[in-house]
């Protein structure tokens, strides 16, 4: 994209004031989309999204600059820009520029950029019509597949010079179904980092259904009740519960700046012992994985909670300085306008020794959690919410009727602590996380878990 | 390249491919933002960002393709790309491109120039030290962000419409944490408009104090009650809820007021009106992303649905006349629908007299997790909400961690009584929702 050269008297303007670090950041991508609804393909979107910062840091103290005009002129205005803001100095440092080739780990078969609208909606429409003939009560369905082909590179003064392209695709597949004139929804969403060989390993026809056998099951569901007790959350996308209760309250963006409730606890226990949550970036073609990081820096595996004791928070390089720690690989943003910070990548709870059967049959009373919503948490008091979107309830150590409507809040530091039954079949499920660097594909996962005890929202 | 050669580029290449009918839509938007932690500042950005979106008519169908790098092979590529894209395309609905020469109202609100850079940076440094300042409890980990913003937009197409727009924002964010050695709590608080005029005495203070009564605090009982929304819940709960007042949503099947309109959809205390001029929206704007000429309209008035939000296409399909509603989220996305200020019109009770008629339930001042506890199709709800309990008429204990659920179809109905306190909460951009505080004669409550 950008040449060596070119980046080297780039960084050497971006240092003119005297910052220690500078960095530039460049992005080239290509968002598509193909959407359907109504049985028809009702829209297609192409984005070409480019552009480029320059970061400098100075201490504690950092400023960035974007520019959409990438030619040597523009990125040289842009890095005064940003030297200027930073104040009056002088330059303090050599810049010596190494190339460093990425190693790919999630290899592509067939970008999409090779591949033509129509074979896109042959594949999206197996998905679509699985949907809309799996019952009569289906009265509508939206469904879209989306790819990115999205190029970074990245120089910064500490002589890195590397570039990566990372592609995804995804389907997603929602569902409206309607009973005695109310309705409820359905929904699945898989994604990998890979180009459309995706779709050998995950059949479309099975993507539509999943969607559409939800919906009918939550539209005979009646509504969950409200109160407190255990909850047995399923594998996939029911990670979404460390992703909340504790995943952002270890991110460096809150962890440097006080804002979360365990800053300060490394070393110690803050969650059950059956706990062992890792961040792992570097899962083959995973939703969430990643060569590099959007500062430079190799993607990592690293365990956050090992039976019950926190490790590492994740930490990109600037929030590092604040709290005198090494980057974790773990600086992402959504786009070159956004300023990077640390983010999650695939993030899991490991597989324990819990039986799923003991789990049910340990509950006399609860809900079966089998796939959950999106939710949200705020990192300072650790207070989140998630909702459900499939339940079921618990009686007797079996699981009994559908539910629908459920929502589960509490503390983040509580609920950890209240994990006491882990399973072993680990599976994933895709997202699109949202903070202050944008909003970043990601993966949550883990086994069969039981929350001893949490409050279930209902009616 | 500038947007105008761009622009000329782009014209080239759809007359050189014979494509008659086309639009170019142009977002782009600078900004400056400055942000301090403990006493100095830790964060600059300056940042351009923006694109075009190029849509064209072929065989009947729309095309888009867009892009943020304007140079000559980017023309070629959005108006070939928008082509080969419309030839995809399988849905029939009617397509429409707006004239030129339209009649807009005219915007008579003063604009403001933005701040320099140093006076951005003395009034977040000035406004962290008031944080400080506010309460003894206001610990490290607080912040001040000001936010300097120059927006332009602008649309041209093959029918004669050339329109231009500017607007200007400014705007300081405060993030008060606070602790009592036991627990931490945090809030947010905005304000925008000129600089030199934005009282951030009161809005640090505002902060510190809205925070430190999050602190403590217990589980409210799980209840069947009446529920009291303060503004900025109820602000919260209309924003989420928007999308049923879309024509296009209820054209698919995904809002219940699909052949509602003239019908009672809620209580006479109800009336909803949407007002692209409302005089505390950020962002007022005489066209829609279509081009059409945008106007205030009652949605609901004393409970009777008036009419949903419409664009050319959904009109013309429900043989209406748009409402100036058309809508982009961002430049390259696909048109839609959406409100500019949708607001609940207030009433005459004082929110003392809403909690009196309330006798015994809940009042609501926090709602989080709404993109995922609310679902905009069936209009159930389930939140994590934070607030007061109400006793004999007046607010008592602080309760937090409890879920508030229901559907919001039927809460319509169950509105009983809305209070003169009218505030818009949270305005941004040129979408933004605004409420008085409301009473619900019944909601569940789970908590302990």
């Amino acid at each position: 994209m950008i040449k060596q050269d070119v980046c080297q008297r780039v960084l050497h303007r971006a240092l003119a004031t005297g910052a220690d670090y500078a960095e530039i950041y460049a992005q080239n991508t290509v968002n598509h989309s193909i959407n359907m609804i109504a049985n028809r393909v009702e829209t297609i979107n192409d984005t070409v999204v480019a552009g480029a910062a320059v970061r400098v840091y100075k201490g504690l103290r950092s400023v960035m600059a974007t520019t959409v005009d990438t030619s040597e002129s523009g990125l040289l205005r842009c890095a005064e820009k940003a030297a200027d803001a930073l104040g009056e100095g002088t330059a303090q440092m050599d810049i010596v520029l190494q190339e460093k080739a990425v190693v790919d780990i999630h290899p592509v078969a067939v970008a999409p950029g090779t591949v033509g609208n129509a074979e896109k909606i042959r594949i999206l429409k197996e998905g679509y019509f699985a949907a809309r003939n799996y019952s009569d009560s289906i009265t509508q369905v939206t469904g879209s597949l989306l790819d990115v082909d999205h190029n970074i590179l990245i120089a910064n003064t500490d002589g890195i010079y590397t570039q990566d392209r990372q592609i995804r695709t995804r389907m997603a597949i929602s569902v409206v179904a309607e009973k005695d004139g109310e309705t409820q929804t359905g929904s699945f969403l898989p994604g990998r980092r890979a180009g459309l060989e995706m779709f050998q390993e995950i059949d479309p026809k099975a993507v539509g259904e999943r969607a559409a056998k939800q919906a009918v099951t939550m539209v005979n569901a009646g509504y969950c009740p409200a109160g407190v007790m255990p909850v047995a959350i399923d594998n996939g996308f029911g990670g979404v519960i460390f992703h909340e209760a504790c995943g952002h309250s270890l991110e460096a963006s809150s962890v440097a700046y006080g804002r979360s409730q365990f800053v300060g606890k490394l070393g110690q226990k803050i969650a059950n012992e059956k706990v062992t949550a890792i961040d792992d970036g570097t899962i083959p073609n995973a939703w969430g994985s990643i060569n590099i990081d959007d500062e430079g820096t190799p993607a990592q595996k690293n365990v956050l909670i090992e039976n019950g004791i926190l490790k590492t928070y994740m930490i990109d390089k600037f929030n590092g300085r604040r709290m005198g720690m090494a980057s974790t690989g773990s600086a992402r943003r959504q786009s070159y306008s956004y300023t990077p910070t640390s983010r999650m990548t695939n993030t899991y709870i490991a597989p324990g020794t819990d039986r799923n059967e003991d789990i049910i049959a340990s509950m006399e009373y609860g809900l079966y959690a089998k796939d959950m919503g999106g939710g949200s948490v705020n990192p300072v008091t650790g207070e989140f919410n998630f909702s459900v979107k499939e339940g079921y309830m618990v009686r007797n150590g079996k699981i009994c009727e559908p539910v629908r409507g459920a929502s589960l809040v509490g503390k983040g530091s509580d609920v950890i602590m209240n994990i006491d039954m882990v399973g072993t079949d680990l599976d994933m499920g895709q997202g699109m996380c949202g903070s202050s660097s944008g909003s970043v594909p990601t993966n949550v996962g883990q086994p069969l878990i039981r929350v001893s005890s949490i409050t279930v929202g209902g009616r | 390249m500038t947007y105008q050669e761009f622009k000329q580029a782009v014209i080239r290449h759809a007359e050189a491919m014979g494509i008659a009918e086309y639009e170019i839509y142009y977002q782009a938007e600078e900004s400056t933002s400055v942000s301090a932690f403990r006493h100095e500042l830790n964060q600059f950005t300056s940042s351009v960002e923006g694109g075009l979106c190029f849509r064209c008519i072929v065989n009947g169908k729309m095309g888009y393709a867009s892009t943020e790098a304007l140079n000559e092979e980017q023309a070629e590529r959005v108006v070939r790309t928008a082509h080969d894209n419309a030839l995809a395309l399988e849905a029939d609905d009617p397509v429409f491109l707006v004239s030129g020469g339209q009649d807009y109202e005219k915007i008579d609100r003063e604009g403001y120039e933005l701040p320099k850079t140093e006076e951005l940076i003395k009034k977040v440094l000035d406004t962290q030290e008031q944080l400080y300042a506010a309460a003894p409890t206001v610990i490290d980990g607080s912040s001040t962000q000001g936010m300097a913003i120059s927006m332009d937009l602008a649309m041209y197409n093959s029918k004669g419409l050339d329109l231009n727009y500017h607007n200007n924002m400014s705007a300081i964010i405060v993030g008060a944490v606070v602790s009592d050695g036991k627990e931490m709590e945090n809030d947010y608080q905005i304000k925008l408009g000129k600089l030199d005029t934005l009282d951030t005495e009161a809005l640090t203070a505002k902060a510190a104090k809205t925070a430190m009564a999050k602190l403590g605090g217990e589980v409210a009982p799980t209840a069947v009650c009446p529920v009291v929304f303060d503004p900025e819940a109820m602000s919260d709960l209309l924003s989420t809820f928007s999308g049923v007042f879309s024509s296009e949503a209820a054209q698919k099947g995904l809002s219940k007021l699909a052949d509602k309109e003239g019908q009672l959809i809620a209580s006479s205390a109800v009336t909803l009106v949407d007002d692209p001029f409302y005089k505390d929206n950020p962002m007022p704007i005489p066209f829609d992303a279509e081009g059409s000429p945008t106007c205030r309209k009652a949605l609901i008035e004393e409970g009777r649905l008036m009419t949903l939000l419409y664009n050319l296409k959904t009109a013309a399909i429900a043989g209406k006349k748009t409402t100036g509603n058309a809508s982009k989220g961002s430049y390259n996305a696909s048109l839609g629908v959406r409100p500019f200020t949708m607001y609940l019109a207030p009433g005459e009770l004082t929110e003392e007299e809403l909690l009196e008629k309330a006798g015994n339930g809940v009042y609501i001042n926090s709602l989080s997790g709404l993109h995922a506890g609310a679902d905009a199709v069936t209009g159930d709800f389930s939140l994590q909400s934070a607030g007061y309990l109400i006793e004999n008429g007046k607010k008592t204990t602080h309760v937090k961690s409890f879920t508030v659920a229901g559907n919001f179809y039927d809460l319509l109905f169950r509105i009983t009584a809305v209070g003169k306190n009218l505030e818009l909460p949270m305005a941004t951009g040129s979408t933004a929702f605004a409420s008085p505080s409301v009473l619900v004669e019944k909601l569940s409550i789970a908590g302990k």
